[in-house]
Protein backbone atom coordinates (compact mmCIF):
# COMPACT_ATOMS: atom_id res chain seq x y z
CA UNK A 1 0.00 0.00 0.00
CA UNK A 2 1.53 3.34 -0.88
CA UNK A 3 2.20 5.67 1.93
CA UNK A 4 1.35 8.51 -0.17
CA UNK A 5 -1.24 8.53 -2.93
CA UNK A 6 -2.36 11.97 -4.71
CA UNK A 7 -5.89 11.76 -6.31
CA UNK A 8 -6.83 14.19 -9.15
CA UNK A 9 -5.36 16.99 -7.13
CA UNK A 10 -6.71 20.53 -8.33
CA UNK A 11 -5.43 23.83 -7.27
CA UNK A 12 -6.67 27.27 -8.36
CA UNK A 13 -5.60 30.83 -7.40
CA UNK A 14 -7.81 33.49 -8.16
CA UNK A 15 -9.27 32.96 -11.56
CA UNK A 16 -6.09 30.71 -12.57
CA UNK A 17 -5.90 26.61 -12.26
CA UNK A 18 -2.39 25.66 -11.68
CA UNK A 19 -2.89 21.90 -11.02
CA UNK A 20 -5.19 20.28 -12.86
CA UNK A 21 -5.48 17.17 -11.76
CA UNK A 22 -2.34 15.62 -10.66
CA UNK A 23 -1.86 11.87 -9.89
CA UNK A 24 0.67 10.34 -7.94
CA UNK A 25 2.14 7.52 -5.44
CA UNK A 26 4.65 7.40 -3.35
CA UNK A 27 5.60 4.13 -2.31
CA UNK A 28 6.31 2.77 1.65
CA UNK A 29 10.17 3.44 1.93
CA UNK A 30 10.57 4.71 -1.99
CA UNK A 31 11.92 7.89 -3.28
CA UNK A 32 9.86 9.44 -6.02
CA UNK A 33 10.84 12.55 -7.88
CA UNK A 34 8.16 15.02 -9.74
CA UNK A 35 10.19 16.67 -12.49
CA UNK A 36 9.39 19.69 -14.61
CA UNK A 37 10.78 23.17 -15.92
CA UNK A 38 10.28 26.62 -14.28
CA UNK A 39 6.61 26.95 -13.22
CA UNK A 40 4.44 23.92 -14.32
CA UNK A 41 3.22 23.62 -10.86
CA UNK A 42 5.68 21.41 -8.81
CA UNK A 43 5.95 23.75 -5.51
CA UNK A 44 2.01 24.11 -5.97
CA UNK A 45 1.77 20.15 -5.51
CA UNK A 46 4.41 20.45 -2.53
CA UNK A 47 2.34 23.11 -1.10
CA UNK A 48 -0.82 20.93 -1.18
CA UNK A 49 0.05 18.28 0.00
CA UNK A 50 1.56 20.38 3.30
CA UNK A 51 -2.23 22.05 3.30
CA UNK A 52 -0.02 25.52 2.72
CA UNK A 53 -2.36 25.74 -0.30
CA UNK A 54 -6.22 24.76 0.15
CA UNK A 55 -7.31 22.76 -2.64
CA UNK A 56 -10.03 22.63 -5.10
CA UNK A 57 -10.78 19.33 -6.35
CA UNK A 58 -9.52 15.79 -6.02
CA UNK A 59 -7.86 13.98 -2.68
CA UNK A 60 -4.70 13.29 -0.92
CA UNK A 61 -4.57 10.10 0.96
CA UNK A 62 -1.55 9.40 3.29
CA UNK A 63 -1.58 6.47 5.17
CA UNK A 64 -5.39 5.32 4.26
CA UNK A 65 -6.67 8.67 5.73
CA UNK A 66 -7.38 11.76 3.80
CA UNK A 67 -5.07 14.90 4.94
CA UNK A 68 -6.19 17.08 2.31
CA UNK A 69 -8.41 19.39 4.52
CA UNK A 70 -6.38 18.99 8.16
CA UNK A 71 -4.48 22.08 8.11
CA UNK A 72 -0.93 22.49 7.76
CA UNK A 73 -0.19 21.51 11.65
CA UNK A 74 -1.94 18.47 11.83
CA UNK A 75 -0.18 17.54 8.77
CA UNK A 76 3.37 18.05 10.38
CA UNK A 77 1.87 16.10 13.14
CA UNK A 78 0.85 12.79 11.76
CA UNK A 79 4.80 12.78 9.96
CA UNK A 80 4.42 14.80 6.91
CA UNK A 81 7.48 17.16 7.05
CA UNK A 82 8.74 19.23 4.12
CA UNK A 83 12.20 21.27 3.04
CA UNK A 84 10.45 23.53 1.12
CA UNK A 85 11.57 25.67 -1.88
CA UNK A 86 13.40 28.98 -0.77
CA UNK A 87 14.51 27.09 2.27
CA UNK A 88 11.68 29.22 4.49
CA UNK A 89 14.33 28.67 7.47
CA UNK A 90 14.28 31.24 10.85
CA UNK A 91 16.85 33.61 9.76
CA UNK A 92 17.12 35.68 12.84
CA UNK A 93 16.88 32.66 14.80
CA UNK A 94 19.81 29.94 15.97
CA UNK A 95 20.38 27.26 14.34
CA UNK A 96 19.54 25.45 17.40
CA UNK A 97 16.07 27.45 17.63
CA UNK A 98 15.46 26.11 13.96
CA UNK A 99 16.01 22.45 15.45
CA UNK A 100 13.98 22.85 18.06
CA UNK A 101 10.45 24.25 15.73
CA UNK A 102 11.59 21.32 13.33
CA UNK A 103 10.50 18.88 16.78
CA UNK A 104 7.93 21.47 17.67
CA UNK A 105 5.08 18.37 17.37
CA UNK A 106 7.53 16.01 18.73
CA UNK A 107 8.06 14.63 21.98
CA UNK A 108 10.93 15.81 24.16
CA UNK A 109 12.26 12.04 25.26
CA UNK A 110 13.57 11.87 21.56
CA UNK A 111 14.49 15.22 20.86
CA UNK A 112 18.20 14.27 21.90
CA UNK A 113 18.51 11.18 19.76
CA UNK A 114 16.63 13.00 16.76
CA UNK A 115 19.38 15.56 17.01
CA UNK A 116 22.01 13.13 16.96
CA UNK A 117 20.72 11.64 13.74
CA UNK A 118 20.16 15.58 11.73
CA UNK A 119 24.13 15.49 13.72
CA UNK A 120 25.41 12.71 11.42
CA UNK A 121 23.98 13.67 8.59
CA UNK A 122 25.23 17.30 8.65
CA UNK A 123 27.65 17.35 11.25
CA UNK A 124 28.34 20.65 10.12
CA UNK A 125 25.49 21.88 12.04
CA UNK A 126 26.71 21.11 15.34
CA UNK A 127 29.26 23.84 15.22
CA UNK A 128 26.74 26.24 13.90
CA UNK A 129 24.55 25.58 16.90
CA UNK A 130 24.61 28.56 18.31
CA UNK A 131 25.19 30.89 15.44
CA UNK A 132 22.61 32.88 13.94
CA UNK A 133 20.66 30.45 10.60
CA UNK A 134 20.71 33.60 8.67
CA UNK A 135 24.50 33.80 9.05
CA UNK A 136 25.04 30.63 7.16
CA UNK A 137 25.95 30.14 3.55
CA UNK A 138 23.38 28.86 0.81
CA UNK A 139 24.54 25.16 1.10
CA UNK A 140 24.43 25.22 4.98
CA UNK A 141 20.82 26.65 5.30
CA UNK A 142 19.32 23.58 2.74
CA UNK A 143 21.25 21.30 5.03
CA UNK A 144 19.79 23.35 8.15
CA UNK A 145 16.74 22.98 6.46
CA UNK A 146 16.22 19.00 5.46
CA UNK A 147 17.29 18.79 9.25
CA UNK A 148 14.26 21.07 10.51
CA UNK A 149 12.09 18.89 8.15
CA UNK A 150 13.87 15.60 10.03
CA UNK A 151 13.39 16.91 13.37
CA UNK A 152 9.40 16.43 12.70
CA UNK A 153 9.94 12.58 12.26
CA UNK A 154 8.60 12.87 9.24
CA UNK A 155 7.25 8.72 7.49
CA UNK A 156 6.98 10.91 4.56
CA UNK A 157 9.73 14.02 4.11
CA UNK A 158 9.01 16.14 1.12
CA UNK A 159 11.75 17.99 -0.85
CA UNK A 160 11.30 21.21 -3.14
CA UNK A 161 14.44 21.37 -5.29
CA UNK A 162 17.08 21.26 -2.63
CA UNK A 163 19.84 21.22 -4.86
CA UNK A 164 18.60 24.81 -5.94
CA UNK A 165 21.53 27.43 -6.55
CA UNK A 166 24.24 24.77 -4.91
CA UNK A 167 27.52 23.89 -6.00
CA UNK A 168 27.65 20.40 -8.03
CA UNK A 169 29.93 18.78 -5.19
CA UNK A 170 27.21 19.68 -2.20
CA UNK A 171 24.34 18.64 -4.75
CA UNK A 172 25.76 14.97 -4.82
CA UNK A 173 26.38 14.93 -0.87
CA UNK A 174 22.61 16.18 -0.41
CA UNK A 175 21.50 13.13 -3.34
CA UNK A 176 23.86 10.64 -1.38
CA UNK A 177 21.51 11.77 2.02
CA UNK A 178 18.55 11.29 0.06
CA UNK A 179 19.59 7.42 -0.23
CA UNK A 180 20.74 7.37 3.74
CA UNK A 181 17.57 8.98 5.13
CA UNK A 182 15.60 6.53 2.92
CA UNK A 183 17.33 3.95 4.45
CA UNK A 184 16.56 5.14 7.57
CA UNK A 185 12.88 4.21 6.49
CA UNK A 186 11.82 7.88 5.55
CA UNK A 187 9.67 7.64 2.30
CA UNK A 188 11.16 11.10 0.05
CA UNK A 189 9.04 12.72 -2.50
CA UNK A 190 11.82 14.93 -3.90
CA UNK A 191 10.87 18.04 -6.59
CA UNK A 192 13.84 18.88 -8.79
CA UNK A 193 14.64 20.53 -11.89
CA UNK A 194 17.89 18.85 -12.78
CA UNK A 195 16.75 15.00 -13.55
CA UNK A 196 19.45 13.54 -14.35
CA UNK A 197 20.04 13.79 -10.63
CA UNK A 198 17.15 12.75 -9.47
CA UNK A 199 16.54 9.91 -11.49
CA UNK A 200 19.57 8.75 -10.48
CA UNK A 201 18.45 8.08 -6.77
CA UNK A 202 14.42 7.82 -7.22
CA UNK A 203 12.99 4.98 -7.85
CA UNK A 204 10.06 6.34 -9.96
CA UNK A 205 9.34 9.61 -11.73
CA UNK A 206 7.01 11.53 -12.71
CA UNK A 207 7.25 14.39 -15.30
CA UNK A 208 5.04 17.68 -15.17
CA UNK A 209 3.86 20.17 -17.69
CA UNK A 210 1.37 22.65 -17.45
CA UNK A 211 0.23 21.39 -14.03
CA UNK A 212 -0.75 17.85 -15.07
CA UNK A 213 1.54 14.68 -15.00
CA UNK A 214 2.59 13.61 -18.75
CA UNK A 215 5.03 10.90 -18.47
CA UNK A 216 5.65 8.66 -15.64
CA UNK A 217 7.62 5.33 -14.77
CA UNK A 218 10.16 3.61 -13.18
CA UNK A 219 13.86 6.07 -13.48
CA UNK A 220 15.97 3.56 -15.61
CA UNK A 221 13.04 3.59 -18.21
CA UNK A 222 12.38 7.43 -17.87
CA UNK A 223 16.29 7.94 -17.61
CA UNK A 224 15.87 6.40 -21.43
CA UNK A 225 12.43 8.05 -22.24
CA UNK A 226 13.48 10.27 -25.60
CA UNK A 227 11.39 12.95 -24.65
CA UNK A 228 12.45 13.33 -21.36
CA UNK A 229 16.05 13.53 -22.36
CA UNK A 230 15.15 15.83 -24.96
CA UNK A 231 13.04 18.44 -22.71
CA UNK A 232 14.89 17.96 -19.73
CA UNK A 233 18.65 16.20 -20.38
CA UNK A 234 19.79 17.96 -23.69
CA UNK A 235 21.14 21.20 -24.07
CA UNK A 236 18.89 23.11 -21.35
CA UNK A 237 20.41 25.31 -19.63
CA UNK A 238 19.14 24.30 -15.41
CA UNK A 239 18.14 27.50 -12.86
CA UNK B 1 17.80 71.84 41.50
CA UNK B 2 19.70 68.59 41.57
CA UNK B 3 16.62 66.89 43.63
CA UNK B 4 14.47 68.23 41.10
CA UNK B 5 15.67 67.28 37.95
CA UNK B 6 15.93 63.39 39.99
CA UNK B 7 12.22 63.89 40.87
CA UNK B 8 11.73 64.48 37.33
CA UNK B 9 13.72 61.76 36.16
CA UNK B 10 11.95 59.16 38.25
CA UNK B 11 8.64 60.29 36.82
CA UNK B 12 9.59 60.31 33.24
CA UNK B 13 10.57 56.81 34.25
CA UNK B 14 6.99 56.01 35.11
CA UNK B 15 5.08 57.45 32.33
CA UNK B 16 8.05 55.72 29.86
CA UNK B 17 7.44 52.26 31.59
CA UNK B 18 3.44 53.00 31.20
CA UNK B 19 4.52 53.36 26.95
CA UNK B 20 6.60 50.65 27.17
CA UNK B 21 3.62 48.53 28.47
CA UNK B 22 1.27 49.56 25.68
CA UNK B 23 4.18 49.86 22.96
CA UNK B 24 5.07 45.95 23.60
CA UNK B 25 1.56 45.52 22.66
CA UNK B 26 2.04 47.16 18.97
CA UNK B 27 5.50 45.62 18.50
CA UNK B 28 4.69 41.71 19.18
CA UNK B 29 0.95 42.22 16.64
CA UNK B 30 3.47 44.22 14.20
CA UNK B 31 5.90 41.34 14.42
CA UNK B 32 3.27 38.67 13.88
CA UNK B 33 1.30 40.28 11.78
CA UNK B 34 3.11 43.26 9.71
CA UNK B 35 0.08 45.67 10.44
CA UNK B 36 -0.59 48.39 13.29
CA UNK B 37 -3.57 47.61 15.62
CA UNK B 38 -5.41 51.29 15.59
CA UNK B 39 -7.73 49.86 18.84
CA UNK B 40 -4.65 48.98 20.66
CA UNK B 41 -5.19 52.08 22.84
CA UNK B 42 -8.90 51.10 23.82
CA UNK B 43 -7.15 47.63 25.49
CA UNK B 44 -5.67 50.74 27.69
CA UNK B 45 -8.94 52.20 28.25
CA UNK B 46 -10.86 49.08 28.52
CA UNK B 47 -8.30 47.78 31.32
CA UNK B 48 -8.79 51.35 33.40
CA UNK B 49 -12.51 51.15 33.70
CA UNK B 50 -12.59 46.84 34.55
CA UNK B 51 -10.41 48.31 37.49
CA UNK B 52 -13.13 50.73 38.29
CA UNK B 53 -16.03 48.36 38.20
CA UNK B 54 -13.83 46.32 40.57
CA UNK B 55 -13.43 49.36 42.48
CA UNK B 56 -16.75 50.24 42.33
CA UNK B 57 -19.03 46.97 42.82
CA UNK B 58 -16.63 44.75 45.13
CA UNK B 59 -14.18 47.27 46.45
CA UNK B 60 -11.55 45.16 46.02
CA UNK B 61 -7.81 45.63 47.00
CA UNK B 62 -5.52 46.92 44.45
CA UNK B 63 -4.01 43.17 43.36
CA UNK B 64 -7.39 42.02 42.42
CA UNK B 65 -8.31 45.16 40.30
CA UNK B 66 -4.61 45.07 38.47
CA UNK B 67 -5.49 41.53 37.78
CA UNK B 68 -8.70 42.20 36.68
CA UNK B 69 -7.75 44.74 34.11
CA UNK B 70 -5.05 42.20 33.11
CA UNK B 71 -7.88 39.81 32.13
CA UNK B 72 -10.49 42.11 30.91
CA UNK B 73 -7.43 43.96 28.23
CA UNK B 74 -6.55 39.83 27.25
CA UNK B 75 -10.09 39.12 26.80
CA UNK B 76 -11.05 42.41 24.21
CA UNK B 77 -7.65 41.10 22.75
CA UNK B 78 -8.64 37.99 21.55
CA UNK B 79 -12.08 39.69 20.92
CA UNK B 80 -10.56 42.22 18.98
CA UNK B 81 -8.25 39.87 16.58
CA UNK B 82 -11.40 37.86 16.15
CA UNK B 83 -13.33 40.40 15.02
CA UNK B 84 -11.22 42.96 13.32
CA UNK B 85 -8.07 41.12 12.08
CA UNK B 86 -9.38 36.86 11.58
CA UNK B 87 -11.90 38.03 9.08
CA UNK B 88 -9.07 39.48 6.77
CA UNK B 89 -6.84 36.32 6.71
CA UNK B 90 -7.62 33.54 4.31
CA UNK B 91 -3.89 33.60 3.29
CA UNK B 92 -2.70 31.04 0.58
CA UNK B 93 0.62 32.09 0.08
CA UNK B 94 3.24 34.00 1.89
CA UNK B 95 2.61 37.26 -0.46
CA UNK B 96 -1.25 37.83 1.38
CA UNK B 97 0.21 37.28 4.47
CA UNK B 98 2.25 40.34 4.73
CA UNK B 99 0.16 42.41 1.72
CA UNK B 100 -0.79 45.58 1.30
CA UNK B 101 -4.63 44.91 0.92
CA UNK B 102 -4.97 43.18 4.16
CA UNK B 103 -2.41 45.73 5.97
CA UNK B 104 -5.30 48.64 4.65
CA UNK B 105 -8.44 46.75 5.18
CA UNK B 106 -7.06 45.91 9.05
CA UNK B 107 -6.41 49.73 9.81
CA UNK B 108 -9.70 50.38 8.82
CA UNK B 109 -11.38 47.21 10.36
CA UNK B 110 -9.39 47.59 13.64
CA UNK B 111 -10.38 51.81 13.72
CA UNK B 112 -13.65 50.86 13.63
CA UNK B 113 -13.57 48.53 16.78
CA UNK B 114 -11.42 51.41 18.06
CA UNK B 115 -14.41 53.77 17.75
CA UNK B 116 -17.09 51.37 18.71
CA UNK B 117 -15.78 50.54 22.02
CA UNK B 118 -15.29 54.06 23.15
CA UNK B 119 -18.57 54.90 22.33
CA UNK B 120 -19.88 51.83 23.84
CA UNK B 121 -17.99 52.85 27.21
CA UNK B 122 -19.42 55.92 26.70
CA UNK B 123 -22.53 55.11 26.32
CA UNK B 124 -22.30 53.50 29.64
CA UNK B 125 -20.24 55.51 31.78
CA UNK B 126 -20.43 59.05 30.49
CA UNK B 127 -18.02 60.77 28.72
CA UNK B 128 -17.04 62.81 31.76
CA UNK B 129 -13.97 61.72 34.23
CA UNK B 130 -14.63 58.97 36.76
CA UNK B 131 -14.17 59.54 39.80
CA UNK B 132 -12.07 57.29 42.47
CA UNK B 133 -11.93 56.64 45.67
CA UNK B 134 -9.76 58.52 47.41
CA UNK B 135 -7.83 55.30 49.38
CA UNK B 136 -7.66 54.18 45.98
CA UNK B 137 -5.53 57.01 44.44
CA UNK B 138 -2.05 56.04 43.87
CA UNK B 139 -0.46 59.26 45.22
CA UNK B 140 0.19 58.82 48.75
CA UNK B 141 3.84 60.87 49.17
CA UNK B 142 6.73 58.74 50.03
CA UNK B 143 9.73 60.66 51.01
CA UNK B 144 12.84 59.07 49.73
CA UNK B 145 15.77 61.00 51.23
CA UNK B 146 15.21 64.40 49.73
CA UNK B 147 13.19 63.36 46.79
CA UNK B 148 9.39 63.02 47.31
CA UNK B 149 8.14 60.58 45.48
CA UNK B 150 4.70 58.76 45.02
CA UNK B 151 3.38 55.32 45.77
CA UNK B 152 1.82 55.63 42.12
CA UNK B 153 5.38 55.40 40.23
CA UNK B 154 6.66 53.10 42.60
CA UNK B 155 3.42 50.67 41.52
CA UNK B 156 3.99 51.76 38.31
CA UNK B 157 8.08 50.90 37.81
CA UNK B 158 7.70 48.07 39.90
CA UNK B 159 5.13 46.02 38.36
CA UNK B 160 6.11 46.98 34.89
CA UNK B 161 9.30 45.65 35.36
CA UNK B 162 7.73 42.35 36.80
CA UNK B 163 5.70 42.52 33.69
CA UNK B 164 8.58 42.59 31.34
CA UNK B 165 10.29 40.26 33.21
CA UNK B 166 6.90 37.94 32.48
CA UNK B 167 7.35 39.02 28.67
CA UNK B 168 10.85 37.99 28.73
CA UNK B 169 10.01 34.06 30.17
CA UNK B 170 7.13 33.71 27.68
CA UNK B 171 8.93 34.38 24.63
CA UNK B 172 12.26 32.66 25.60
CA UNK B 173 11.02 29.86 27.80
CA UNK B 174 7.42 28.79 26.63
CA UNK B 175 6.62 26.99 23.56
CA UNK B 176 3.61 29.82 22.53
CA UNK B 177 6.79 32.38 23.05
CA UNK B 178 8.97 30.43 20.46
CA UNK B 179 5.90 29.95 17.84
CA UNK B 180 5.29 33.70 18.40
CA UNK B 181 9.11 34.54 17.57
CA UNK B 182 8.91 32.03 15.25
CA UNK B 183 5.63 33.56 13.15
CA UNK B 184 7.09 37.79 13.54
CA UNK B 185 10.54 35.92 11.55
CA UNK B 186 9.12 33.50 8.81
CA UNK B 187 5.28 32.94 8.68
CA UNK B 188 5.72 30.68 6.05
CA UNK B 189 8.35 28.86 7.71
CA UNK B 190 6.09 28.78 10.82
CA UNK B 191 3.29 26.56 8.61
CA UNK B 192 5.65 24.52 7.36
CA UNK B 193 7.14 23.42 10.93
CA UNK B 194 3.22 22.89 11.43
CA UNK B 195 3.11 26.10 13.84
CA UNK B 196 -0.60 27.06 14.28
CA UNK B 197 -0.33 30.52 12.82
CA UNK B 198 -3.90 31.25 13.75
CA UNK B 199 -3.62 30.33 17.90
CA UNK B 200 -0.33 32.10 18.14
CA UNK B 201 -1.82 35.77 16.66
CA UNK B 202 -4.64 34.95 19.31
CA UNK B 203 -1.80 34.54 22.14
CA UNK B 204 -0.91 37.28 20.52
CA UNK B 205 -3.25 39.82 21.10
CA UNK B 206 -3.95 38.70 24.08
CA UNK B 207 -0.74 39.22 25.46
CA UNK B 208 0.01 42.58 23.88
CA UNK B 209 -3.67 43.59 25.35
CA UNK B 210 -3.04 42.34 28.79
CA UNK B 211 -0.29 44.64 29.11
CA UNK B 212 -1.87 47.40 27.77
CA UNK B 213 -4.72 46.70 30.14
CA UNK B 214 -2.39 46.79 33.12
CA UNK B 215 -1.22 50.49 31.82
CA UNK B 216 -4.23 51.85 31.67
CA UNK B 217 -5.73 50.96 35.37
CA UNK B 218 -2.03 51.80 36.91
CA UNK B 219 -2.38 55.10 35.26
CA UNK B 220 -5.72 55.46 36.19
CA UNK B 221 -5.70 55.18 39.40
CA UNK B 222 -1.94 57.08 39.19
CA UNK B 223 -3.79 60.76 38.08
CA UNK B 224 -7.34 59.83 39.24
CA UNK B 225 -8.36 59.99 35.62
CA UNK B 226 -10.36 57.14 33.68
CA UNK B 227 -12.69 58.38 30.68
CA UNK B 228 -13.67 56.98 27.28
CA UNK B 229 -10.89 58.66 25.62
CA UNK B 230 -8.18 58.23 27.61
CA UNK B 231 -6.15 55.71 25.08
CA UNK B 232 -5.44 58.11 22.37
CA UNK B 233 -3.00 60.55 24.00
CA UNK B 234 -0.43 57.28 25.43
CA UNK B 235 -1.09 55.28 22.55
CA UNK B 236 0.45 57.70 19.67
CA UNK B 237 3.07 58.22 21.84
CA UNK B 238 3.86 53.98 22.36
CA UNK B 239 3.69 54.26 18.63
CA UNK B 240 6.52 56.81 18.15
CA UNK B 241 7.95 54.53 20.44
CA UNK B 242 7.58 51.57 18.64
CA UNK B 243 8.45 53.58 15.10
CA UNK B 244 11.67 54.95 17.14
CA UNK B 245 12.75 51.39 18.02
CA UNK B 246 12.49 49.90 14.80
CA UNK B 247 9.03 48.39 14.93
CA UNK B 248 9.86 44.99 15.61
CA UNK B 249 12.05 45.51 18.79
CA UNK B 250 10.90 44.64 21.53
CA UNK B 251 13.77 46.20 23.37
CA UNK B 252 14.04 48.84 21.20
CA UNK B 253 10.40 49.49 22.02
CA UNK B 254 10.96 50.07 25.67
CA UNK B 255 14.35 51.57 25.64
CA UNK B 256 12.58 54.39 23.39
CA UNK B 257 9.68 54.38 25.18
CA UNK B 258 12.20 55.68 28.47
CA UNK B 259 13.63 57.91 26.17
CA UNK B 260 10.52 59.69 25.18
CA UNK B 261 8.88 59.46 29.07
CA UNK B 262 12.43 61.22 30.25
CA UNK B 263 12.44 63.83 27.63
CA UNK B 264 8.63 64.56 27.92
CA UNK B 265 9.15 64.92 31.81
CA UNK B 266 12.40 67.02 31.57
CA UNK B 267 10.69 69.01 28.91
CA UNK B 268 7.72 70.38 31.45
CA UNK B 269 10.72 72.29 33.01
CA UNK B 270 10.66 74.55 30.09
CA UNK B 271 7.10 73.96 28.05
CA UNK B 272 3.83 73.97 29.35
CA UNK B 273 2.10 71.02 29.28
CA UNK B 274 0.56 71.11 26.11
CA UNK B 275 3.11 71.65 24.43
CA UNK B 276 5.27 68.63 26.28
CA UNK B 277 2.97 66.50 24.00
CA UNK B 278 5.21 68.09 21.01
CA UNK B 279 8.42 66.44 22.28
CA UNK B 280 7.08 62.91 21.02
CA UNK B 281 5.75 64.53 17.70
CA UNK B 282 9.26 66.08 17.32
CA UNK B 283 10.51 62.64 17.82
CA UNK B 284 8.69 60.93 15.76
CA UNK B 285 9.24 63.25 12.58
CA UNK B 286 12.87 63.05 13.01
CA UNK B 287 12.91 59.68 13.29
CA UNK B 288 11.02 59.06 10.37
CA UNK B 289 13.52 61.91 8.29
CA UNK B 290 16.57 60.43 9.33
CA UNK B 291 16.19 57.08 10.88
CA UNK B 292 13.46 55.50 8.82
CA UNK B 293 14.40 51.99 9.84
CA UNK B 294 14.43 53.05 13.58
CA UNK B 295 16.86 54.82 15.33
CA UNK B 296 17.69 50.97 16.10
CA UNK B 297 19.01 50.61 12.34
CA UNK B 298 16.54 47.31 12.76
CA UNK B 299 16.80 45.17 10.06
CA UNK B 300 13.18 44.55 8.21
CA UNK B 301 10.57 46.90 7.42
CA UNK B 302 9.09 50.40 7.66
CA UNK B 303 6.12 52.03 7.88
N1 LIG C 1 0.02 31.94 -4.45
C1 LIG C 1 -0.06 32.03 -5.76
N2 LIG C 1 -0.87 32.95 -6.33
C2 LIG C 1 -0.98 33.04 -7.66
N3 LIG C 1 -0.33 32.25 -8.52
C3 LIG C 1 0.50 31.32 -8.04
C4 LIG C 1 0.67 31.15 -6.63
N4 LIG C 1 1.55 30.15 -6.44
C5 LIG C 1 1.91 29.74 -7.65
N5 LIG C 1 1.28 30.42 -8.62
C6 LIG C 1 1.44 30.21 -10.08
O1 LIG C 1 1.35 28.85 -10.33
C7 LIG C 1 2.25 28.45 -11.34
C8 LIG C 1 3.11 27.31 -10.86
O2 LIG C 1 3.95 27.76 -9.82
P1 LIG C 1 4.90 26.80 -9.01
O3 LIG C 1 5.64 27.64 -8.00
O4 LIG C 1 4.13 25.66 -8.50
O5 LIG C 1 5.90 26.32 -10.14
P2 LIG C 1 7.17 25.39 -10.02
O6 LIG C 1 6.91 24.24 -10.90
O7 LIG C 1 7.50 25.11 -8.62
O8 LIG C 1 8.27 26.30 -10.69
P3 LIG C 1 9.83 26.47 -10.30
O9 LIG C 1 10.54 25.36 -10.96
O10 LIG C 1 10.18 27.79 -10.92
O11 LIG C 1 9.93 26.48 -8.82
C9 LIG C 1 3.05 29.69 -11.71
O12 LIG C 1 2.52 30.19 -12.89
C10 LIG C 1 2.80 30.65 -10.58
O13 LIG C 1 2.79 31.95 -11.02
MG1 LIG D 1 9.07 25.50 -7.41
Amino acid sequence: MPILEVSDLQVTMGPQQILRGVNLKVEQNGIVAVMGSNGVGKTTLMRAISNIYQISGGDIIFERDSISNLGADKVVKMGVCQAPEGRQIFANMSVEENLVLGAYHQDKSHFNEDLEWVFELFPILKERLKQQAGAMSGGEQQMLCIGRALMGRPKLLLMDEPSLGLAPLVVKSIFDLVVKIRDAGTAILIVEQNAKAALCVADYGYIMEGGAIILEGPSEELAKDDRLTAAYMGGHAHA
Amino acid sequence: MDTYFLMQLINGLSVGMIYALIAIGFTLIFGVLNVVNFAHGEMYTIGAFAGLVCINMIHAPLAIIIVAALVAGGLSGIGLERIAFKPFRRFQDEASLKSRAMREATLLSSLAVSIIIKEVIQHFFGAEMQTIPGQYMLNNPIQVGPLSLSSGQFLILGSSILMLGGLQYVLYHTRIGLSIRAISNNPLGAKYVGLSVDKTIISTFAVGSMLGGAAGIMVGLYYGAIFPTMGFTPSIKAFVAMVMGGLSSIPGAVICSLILGVCESLATNYLTQGWSDMVAYSFLIVTLIFFPQGIFGSRRERV
